[in-house]
């Protein structure tokens, strides 16, 4: 290919990002989850500066704010609530829960979109290498993620953190732990299958046909046409991430105390709901938010990349069917 | 290596004494109160209903390991000797049950001679007798009925090579049976606290005849005031009924008032907890032998008056503490022990643990009970919240004023001993020190190995001790005694002391038979030991139960801490 087609490529990819962008925009659901998602990183990033404005932090201890005799529950109303501590203390240590829940938002969703990258990144390669590749690649990895799939995740989770030596960076090793078990069998399934598919497209034959390899092929023909479904995918992988990540801190092999995390929150609060419901709600509040934020964001990705969905939208009228459809679902 | 064993099953007890002697409490806290919530002088009659996490997969009298008996199957099988069924301290006396006495010792109290009851009957209306006895302790030293507490093997003359009656027809020399009701046991050493040991379901009799090897707990032939009449799924659902051969005459500890006790396990906490506090229908007169009130409960429960009427608080003797790796550095300098110590902030760690209802803040390492030899004495006096300051300035001492970086050691089990949350307070309260404290949870059965290996110990770590009988003999020893080290083993002497001073007076106690002025000693040597800050004791834990609405006569010894089911009633 000359260079001036391959110019022309890439300045096609580039106003296609663009048209994605202004389809997603144009979505009132998408826009507000976006903004959501942006109000809980910076919620994350500013984790330090929060926690400053507050005047308190996430390690210290406070005996005199619960009620030692009654199991440590918070003293005052909705618990501990008060111009010191906004959103109350956590029962049994008296530690400020609005500086936790600032601090667990990094962990929750660093941990959570690293193993949605590194899922992505597996899952698609896996996926391609198998319907691309030869007999004998395509039975390894289809064996391979038949068991991927059929893995019980916690239990061999468990077992893995338990034998990784303690100095390793625990997110480092839920990100790894998560991405690589969790979800992975399932994409590269789903990829292999549209590739499959699409391998037998016209444009992918003439690709062939002109010569391209292998590699050339997935690159340019492949990706952009398996980005929405991987992307769909991707969305559904990554609250669970978040469900995985809080998951594994119930049963004490997420982040190390007392760095707090949602899910480690949440699997105290557990115990702790019928007597001090605030401890539960909060936390469990964000991570609804969380998961629902990314829900409807991958949901709209998928539509905005959707090329049948997109000449819908790109007419006004068919916008607004888009729109009815979706709330079909 | 009956050491290793010795020790390693003592911790095991420790937590099995909990599960198996468990029981609902009730009546308020400290006052020795026999009454509960259900009004009424109770009466015999009813089904009593056990509610239980812990199926009892173990019914064999040679296989339990039980304090003072257990629970249920104490309402099963009578021994020579047992606990007394009274409430607090006064339960931690060990009483007669078959034997006329808690023994006559010979002078150096290697000799005990207990003679039995008259008209003593089993289920089946044939007569108990000594060689029973004997037979039943034989049993135990069958290696397929191993399970039990390691102390006969231990103590008795040649019980380290009997390899039980099945074996070894001839039985074991030690155990002399003079006559029908005379028993006398030949000790190779001094051991004072011998009654005690005779309080578990090993000195129950089994009559030869109807020995069946380990098909026995199928149908173990009772000597107490009920039989068992169904074992289900492994212990899981477990129904007595009486047995109309027990008198109350010949046992003055238990009391029998249900017709029928029904035993189900494998229930979760929360179930339990939940069903006892509705208490609809059977629930109404159950309660639970080994499911404790978790602190969220609690709190829920305190804004209930009905409810906090029917929880129970007991006292088992019991310490949680840090404890150190003296031969390793840092903590080879007690200047820096000493920091720990200090800066240890009680109340922070009590909250932890579930609060000042569920733990009382600890400074020696003998549980506050005197029938241990509890002397109250506070070596580094830092008040309730620590004292960082002092602590620094002891770690500037030590040759470290920028503070010090060290690695805690803790399980991530959540059971509010070794849990994450005891750890990181800690972790708070010595960081305000200046120590920069680093967190390693390990799971928990990976966390016991590694704690009790005297190759892997951690530095310092999170511990806890019970002991099989409330004396202070089994508290120290195992932890403290120079000659329990296992080198290649379970080994519980963490703090690695061997300090002839300490081994001799251990010897010396050893032989007293009076309780009272051993107790005192005890004390002393805990005292003396506490000095040396080879733990830091943090806190002992209370239990609190739930019972359902219906129960009376809940009595709560300290020797359990739990309610005792033989004293339970429903009408």
């Amino acid at each position: 290919m000359t260079q001036e087609i391959q110019q022309e490529i890439q300045e096609n990819d580039i106003s296609g990002a663009r048209q994605v962008l202004r389809r997603l925009r144009a979505r009132k659901s998408a826009l507000a989850a976006a903004i959501v998602l942006g109000l809980l990183v910076l919620f994350a990033l500013a984790a330090p500066l929060l926690a400053a404005w507050e005047g308190q932090d996430p390690t210290t201890y406070h005996d005199g704010l619960v009620n030692s005799a009654a199991g440590g529950v918070p003293l005052g109303s909705f618990g501990g609530v008060s111009a010191e501590h906004w959103l109350g203390v956590e029962p049994g240590t008296g530690r400020d829960v609005f500086v936790r829940l600032c601090y667990g938002a990094r962990v929750s969703l660093v941990v959570a979109l690293g193993a949605t990258v590194v899922q992505v990144v597996v899952g698609v390669a896996l996926g391609i290498t198998a319907a691309l590749g030869n007999r004998l690649a395509d039975s390894v990895i289809g064996h391979l993620t038949d068991v991927l799939v059929a893995l019980p995740f916690l239990a061999f989770a468990v077992a893995l953190t338990a034998v990784v030596p303690a100095d390793f960076p625990r997110p480092v090793l839920l990100v790894l732990v998560i991405g690589l078990l969790n979800g992975v069998g399932g994409l590269a399934r789903l990829v292999r299958a549209q590739t499959l598919s699409l391998k037998k497209l016209d444009y992918v034959s003439a690709a062939r046909l002109a010569g391209g390899s292998s590699w050339r092929i997935a690159r340019r023909e492949l990706l952009p046409a398996l980005a929405a479904p991987v992307i769909t995918y991707a969305a559904v992988l990554l609250p669970s991430n978040i469900v995985m990540e809080a998951g594994m801190s119930f049963l004490g092999v997420g982040v190390k105390p007392p760095t707090p995390s949602w899910g480690q929150m949440l699997s105290t609060a557990t115990t702790w709901f019928r007597a001090d419901p605030m401890y539960v709600v909060l936390p469990a509040l964000l991570l609804f938010v969380t998961t629902l934020v990314f829900t409807v964001l991958g949901d709209a990705l998928r539509t905005a990349l959707d090329p049948r969905e997109a000449s819908r939208l790109r007419v006004g009228r068919a916008g607004r069917a888009g729109r009815r459809k979706e709330s079909a679902i | 290596m009956p050491r290793h064993r010795h020790t390693h099953r003592i911790a095991i007890a420790a937590s099995l004494v909990a599960l198996i002697t468990g029981a609902v409490a009730c009546g308020p806290k400290g006052q020795g109160d026999t009454k509960n919530g259900a009004a009424g002088a109770p009466r015999s009659g009813g089904t009593l209903t056990v509610l239980n996490r812990q199926p009892q997969k173990e019914f064999d009298p040679a296989r339990l390991y039980t304090s003072g008996g257990g629970n249920i199957p104490g309402l099963v099988f009578r021994t020579l000797t047992t606990r007394h069924r009274a409430a607090g301290a006064e339960g931690t006396k060990v009483v007669p049950d078959l034997a006329t006495d808690t023994g006559k010792a010979s002078e150096d109290a290697k000799v005990w001679t207990y003679t039995l009851k008259d008209g003593l009957k089993y289920e089946d209306g044939t007569p108990i007798t000594s060689a029973d006895i004997k037979y039943g302790i034989e049993r135990s030293f069958a290696p397929e009925l191993s399970g039990g507490a390691p102390y006969l093997r231990d103590w008795l003359v040649g019980g380290d090579t009997y390899q039980g009656p099945y074996k070894e027809k001839k039985g074991l020399d030690s155990i002399e049976t003079p006559d029908a009701r005379t028993i006398v046991f030949h000790l190779r050493k001094s051991e004072g606290d011998f009654p005690y040991l005779a309080t578990s379901t090993q000195f129950a009799p089994v009559p030869k005849a109807k020995d069946t090897g380990v098909k026995y707990a199928e149908h173990p032939v009772s000597s107490g005031p009920y039989k068992v009449v169904r074992n289900e799924g492994d212990g899981r659902h477990l129904v007595l009924e009486r047995n109309d051969q027990w008198s109350q005459d010949s046992d003055k500890e238990r009391h029998a008032y249900p017709d029928k006790v029904d035993v189900q396990s494998g229930l979760s906490t929360e179930v339990i907890n939940q069903r006892l506090s509705t208490g609809s229908g059977a629930d109404a007169a159950a309660v639970t032998t080994d499911t404790n009130l978790g602190p969220a409960e609690l709190a829920q429960i305190g804004g209930n008056k009905e409810l906090a009427a029917r929880v129970g608080t007991g006292h088992f003797g019991y310490t949680n503490y840090l404890a150190f790796n003296p031969k390793s550095k840092p903590f080879d300098d007690p200047k820096v022990r000493q920091a720990v110590a200090c800066a240890i902030n009680r109340t922070s760690v009590v909250n932890a643990a579930g609060g000042s209802s569920l733990a009382e803040p600890a400074t020696t390492f003998l549980p506050n009970q005197a029938t241990f030899g509890y002397t109250p004495y506070d070596p580094f006096p830092a008040g309730a919240t620590g004292n960082p300051d002092k602590a620094r300035e002891l770690l500037k001492e030590a040759g470290h004023p920028d503070g010090l970086e060290i690695t805690l050691t803790h399980s991530t089990a959540q059971d509010f001993e070794t849990s994450p949350d005891i750890a990181s307070a800690v972790q708070a309260s010595l960081e305000k020190a200046g120590f920069k404290v680093k967190l390693a949870g390990l799971e928990s059965n990976a966390y016991d190995e590694k704690v009790h290996s005297v190759q892997n110990q951690p530095d310092l770590f999170l511990a806890h001790w019970g002991a099989d009988w409330p004396s202070g003999g089994p508290f120290l020893a195992p932890i403290f005694d120079g000659r329990q080290i296992v080198k290649d083993g379970a080994n519980f002497n963490t703090a690695q002391l061997d300090d002839s001073g300490v081994n001799d007076e251990i010897d010396a106690i050893n032989k007293i038979t009076d309780h009272e002025a051993a107790a005192k000693r005890w004390g002393a040597l805990d005292q003396k030991i506490g000095e040396q800050a080879l733990v830091v004791p943090l806190f002992h834990p209370v239990y609190k139960r739930l019972v359902g609405k219906d129960v009376k006569n809940v009595v709560i010894s300290d020797w359990t801490g739990v309610l005792d089911v033989s004293q339970v009633a429903v009408k």
